[in-house]
C-alpha cells in the first residue's frame, strides 16, 4: 500500500528529515514545513519505507501538494 | 381476535385503536424493514429507542398516515406517516425528537402529513424543549404532483426553523442522502453529525447535477463527510456509525441547558478544582518556531475527560470544544499551532463566529486559550475573503454578553490577536479579562519582519546588515517582554501555566453566580 503525504499548509519546505529508502515508524518525522513562522513537522501516518520525495529543501509548496510517498512494509 | 366482526360492524374502539397502533409500529412492514436492516441501518423507531432513556418515549401522531378504504368505507390498508415523533428524555432532560422513516416514500417531508414533523418543531418551541432531528429524507418527488393535482410555492409557513435557533438547542443527525430541505434540516442546527459513508448532505444529488450542469459527480464527492466536515464545514462532526452519531448528540446536549431561559446544569466530575499539573510549566517550547501538543494543554486544564470537540476537521487551526471546569459547562477555544501554524483561516474564522454565537445563546462562559499568529495571509487566503470572515468573527465576540476569560499562551498578533474577548460587549461593561503565560508575546506586528520593514535603509547601509538586523531584533524582543506589558497593566496578570486550572475554576464559579442574577432568554444581536 502506498500512502501519499500531502502538504497540510501553504509554506516552504524547511528541512528534509528522512531520505528515500529510509524505514519509518509511525509518527516518524519525514520533513518539516515552515508556515506562519512555525516549523510544522510532517510525520508518517503508519510504518513503512519512504519511497519518494517530491519536494526539495527551500521549495515553496501549496496546501494539498504531494510531498512524499510511503510504501507500507506489509502491503 | 376471538371472533370476526359482522361485515359492516365497526370493531370495538379499543380494538381498533390497538390494531391501528400495531400497524403504525410496523412502519413500512416486515419485508421492507428486513431489506433496510440488511443495509446495516436502524429504523426510525430503533434510532429513537437507542437514543432516548428507556421507556421515556411519548409518541405523538402515531395514528397519522394514509388510509385506503373500500366502497363501503371500511379500512383496507394503512400506510403510516413517514416520520415518527414525540417527547422523550435523553441526556438527562426532556426533549422533542423527530425521525424520518426512509423506508416509506424515501422519507420525503412532502410525501405524507407534513404537519406532523412541523408540529414536533413547533412543540419544541412552545414548550422550550431541545429538538433532536434524525434526518433521512430524499426530498420531494414529481409523483406527488399527480396526487395533489397542483404544484405549490415551496415552503412551510408554520415551520419555526429560525426562531428555534435562538431559543432551544437543536441537534441533527444525517443518516442518509439529505438533499434540499432535508439538508437544511441537518444544517440548521447548533450541532450536526453525519454517518460516514452512509450520509450525504447537499443542495442536490447526482441526477440533478447531471441534468442541470451536464456533469457526472458521485454523491460522496458532492456531499459525503469529507466534503461536508472537512472542506465546506456545513456539517460539524462525522460519526463512524449510527450509534456513534447518537452518542455524539447525547454528549453535545449534556453541556447545554434545556433552552435559552435556563442555565447549563453543573455535573460534578470529581476532579480537584485546585489541581496544579507541573507538566504544563514546560510544555511550551523555548524555541518560538516549535509547535507543541495543544490538545494536552486543554485536557490538563479542564476537568478530566470532559472535552467534546465540535467540528474537529474543519478550520482546525482553531479548536472549539465543550468542556467542564469544576463541573460547570464552558465553551473552550484554543489555537492549534500544528495546523496552519494556528492562524485564523477563513474556515477557522467562520467556525469561531458560530461557536461564539452558540456559547452566547446558551450561556456557556467562554475560555479562550490564545496562541494566535494572525489572520491567514497569501493569495489563496485573500481570495477566500479571510479578512472579512475574521471581521465577522470579531463582531460576534464583541456582541457576546456571556462571561469571558482569555489566557495568552504564546502569540497574539495583529487583527486576530486583538480578538481575545469582547472589549466592551453589548452592555459596555465587559472587562476584557485577560491573563498570560510567561511564554506570551504580542503586538500589532511581529518583531521579525516588522524590524526588517521599519529599518530597511539602516540595515542595508550597515557594514554587516544581518548582524545589524539581529541586534535590532534582539532589542525589540526585550521590549516585547510580557512583563513590560504587565507593568503597564496591559494584562491582568502573568501566571505559571500550572496555576491556570485554579484560576479558571474560581472564575467559572463567579461566572455562573453572576448569570443566576441576570435575566436570561434569547439574545438580540444587531447586524455584523
Amino acid at each position: 500500500m502506498t500512502t501519499r503525504l500531502l502538504s497540510p499548509v501553504t509554506g516552504v519546505v524547511w528541512k528534509l528529515s528522512a531520505q528515500p529508502g529510509t524505514t519509518l515508524m509511525t509518527d516518524d518525522e519525514v520533513l518539516v514545513l515552515e508556515s506562519m513562522k512555525m516549523e510544522i513537522p510532517v510525520t508518517a501516518p503508519h510504518a513503512g519505507r519512504l519511497a519518494r520525495l517530491h519536494v526539495a529543501e527551500g521549495e515553496a509548496v501549496n496546501e494539498g501538494q504531494l510531498l512524499a510517498e510511503i510504501v507500507s512494509e506489509n502491503g | 381476535m376471538t371472533s370476526a366482526p359482522p361485515p359492516d360492524a365497526e370493531p370495538p374502539p379499543l380494538e381498533e385503536l390497538a390494531q391501528r397502533r400495531a400497524t403504525a409500529r410496523e412502519l413500512s412492514g416486515t419485508e421492507a424493514i428486513a431489506k433496510w436492516h440488511a443495509l446495516g441501518r436502524l429504523t426510525a423507531r430503533e434510532r429513537i429507542e437507542a437514543f432516548l432513556d428507556p421507556g421515556s418515549f411519548q409518541e405523538f401522531g402515531r395514528l397519522a398516515g394514509h388510509g385506503e378504504y373500500d366502497d363501503r368505507g371500511r379500512l383496507r390498508r394503512f400506510t403510516p406517516a413517514n416520520c415518527v415523533m414525540g417527547r422523550g428524555e435523553g441526556a438527562g432532560r426532556p426533549l422533542m425528537i423527530v425521525a424520518d422513516d426512509y423506508t416509506i416514500r424515501g422519507g420525503s417531508s412532502e410525501a405524507a402529513v407534513a404537519e406532523k414533523w412541523i408540529y414536533a418543531e413547533r412543540m419544541a418551541r412552545e414548550f422550550r424543549l431541545p429538538l433532536v432531528r434524525f434526518v433521512d429524507s430524499a426530498g420531494g418527488s414529481v409523483r406527488l404532483l399527480e396526487k395533489a393535482g397542483h404544484t405549490k410555492i415551496p415552503g412551510y409557513p408554520l415551520w419555526p426553523s429560525t426562531a428555534l435557533m435562538s431559543e432551544v438547542p437543536v441537534a441533527s443527525v444525517a443518516f442518509g442522502a439529505c438533499a434540499g430541505l432535508a439538508a437544511v434540516r441537518v444544517i440548521g442546527a447548533h450541532f450536526s453529525v453525519m454517518v460516514k459513508h452512509q450520509a450525504q448532505v447537499f443542495a442536490a444529488g447526482p441526477p440533478v447535477v447531471k441534468q442541470g450542469l451536464g456533469r457526472e459527480v458521485d454523491k460522496e464527492t458532492l456531499g459525503g463527510y469529507q466534503t461536508c466536515t472537512r472542506v465546506s464545514g456545513i456539517v460539524n462532526n462525522a460519526a463512524e456509525d449510527e450509534r456513534d452519531a447518537l452518542a455524539q448528540v447525547r454528549r453535545f446536549l449534556s453541556y447545554l441547558p434545556g433552552n435559552a431561559w435556563e442555565l447549563p446544569a453543573r455535573v460534578a466530575t470529581g476532579d480537584d478544582a485546585e489541581r496544579a499539573d507541573a507538566a504544563l510549566d514546560t510544555l511550551i517550547p523555548q524555541d518560538a518556531r516549535k509547535i507543541y501538543p495543544a490538545r494536552r494543554i486543554a485536557e490538563t486544564v479542564c476537568d478530566r475527560g470532559s472535552l467534546f470537540e465540535i467540528a474537529p476537521d474543519y478550520g482546525a487551526s482553531l479548536r472549539t470544544v465543550l468542556a467542564r471546569l469544576d463541573g460547570h459547562a464552558v465553551g473552550l477555544m484554543y489555537n492549534d499551532p500544528a495546523v496552519m501554524g494556528g492562524a485564523l483561516t477563513q474556515a477557522a474564522a467562520r467556525k469561531l463566529e458560530r461557536f461564539v454565537d452558540l456559547c452566547d445563546s446558551f450561556h456557556l462562559p467562554v475560555v479562550n486559550l490564545v496562541d494566535q499568529p494572525g489572520v491567514m495571509i497569501g493569495a489563496e487566503a485573500e481570495a477566500a475573503g479571510t479578512i472579512a470572515a475574521a471581521a465577522r468573527a470579531a463582531a460576534a465576540i464583541e456582541q457576546a454578553s456571556v462571561p469571558w476569560i482569555a489566557v495568552v499562551l504564546r502569540r497574539a498578533f495583529g487583527v486576530a490577536g486583538s480578538m481575545l474577548g469582547p472589549w466592551q460587549g453589548p452592555s459596555g461593561t465587559s472587562l476584557n479579562h485577560r491573563f498570560a503565560w510567561p511564554s506570551a508575546r504580542w503586538g500589532s506586528i511581529p518583531i521579525e519582519g516588522g524590524v526588517a520593514a521599519a529599518y530597511r535603509r539602516e540595515i542595508e547601509a550597515a557594514a554587516d546588515p544581518a548582524a545589524r538586523r539581529e541586534e535590532l531584533e534582539a532589542y525589540y524582543r526585550r521590549l516585547a517582554s510580557p512583563f513590560r506589558t504587565a507593568e503597564a497593566f496591559g494584562v491582568v496578570d502573568i501566571i505559571r501555566p500550572s496555576e491556570t486550572r485554579a484560576l479558571l475554576c474560581r472564575w467559572v464559579r463567579d461566572a455562573y453566580r453572576l448569570m443566576t442574577t441576570q435575566t436570561l432568554g434569547p439574545k438580540r444581536r444587531g447586524m455584523r
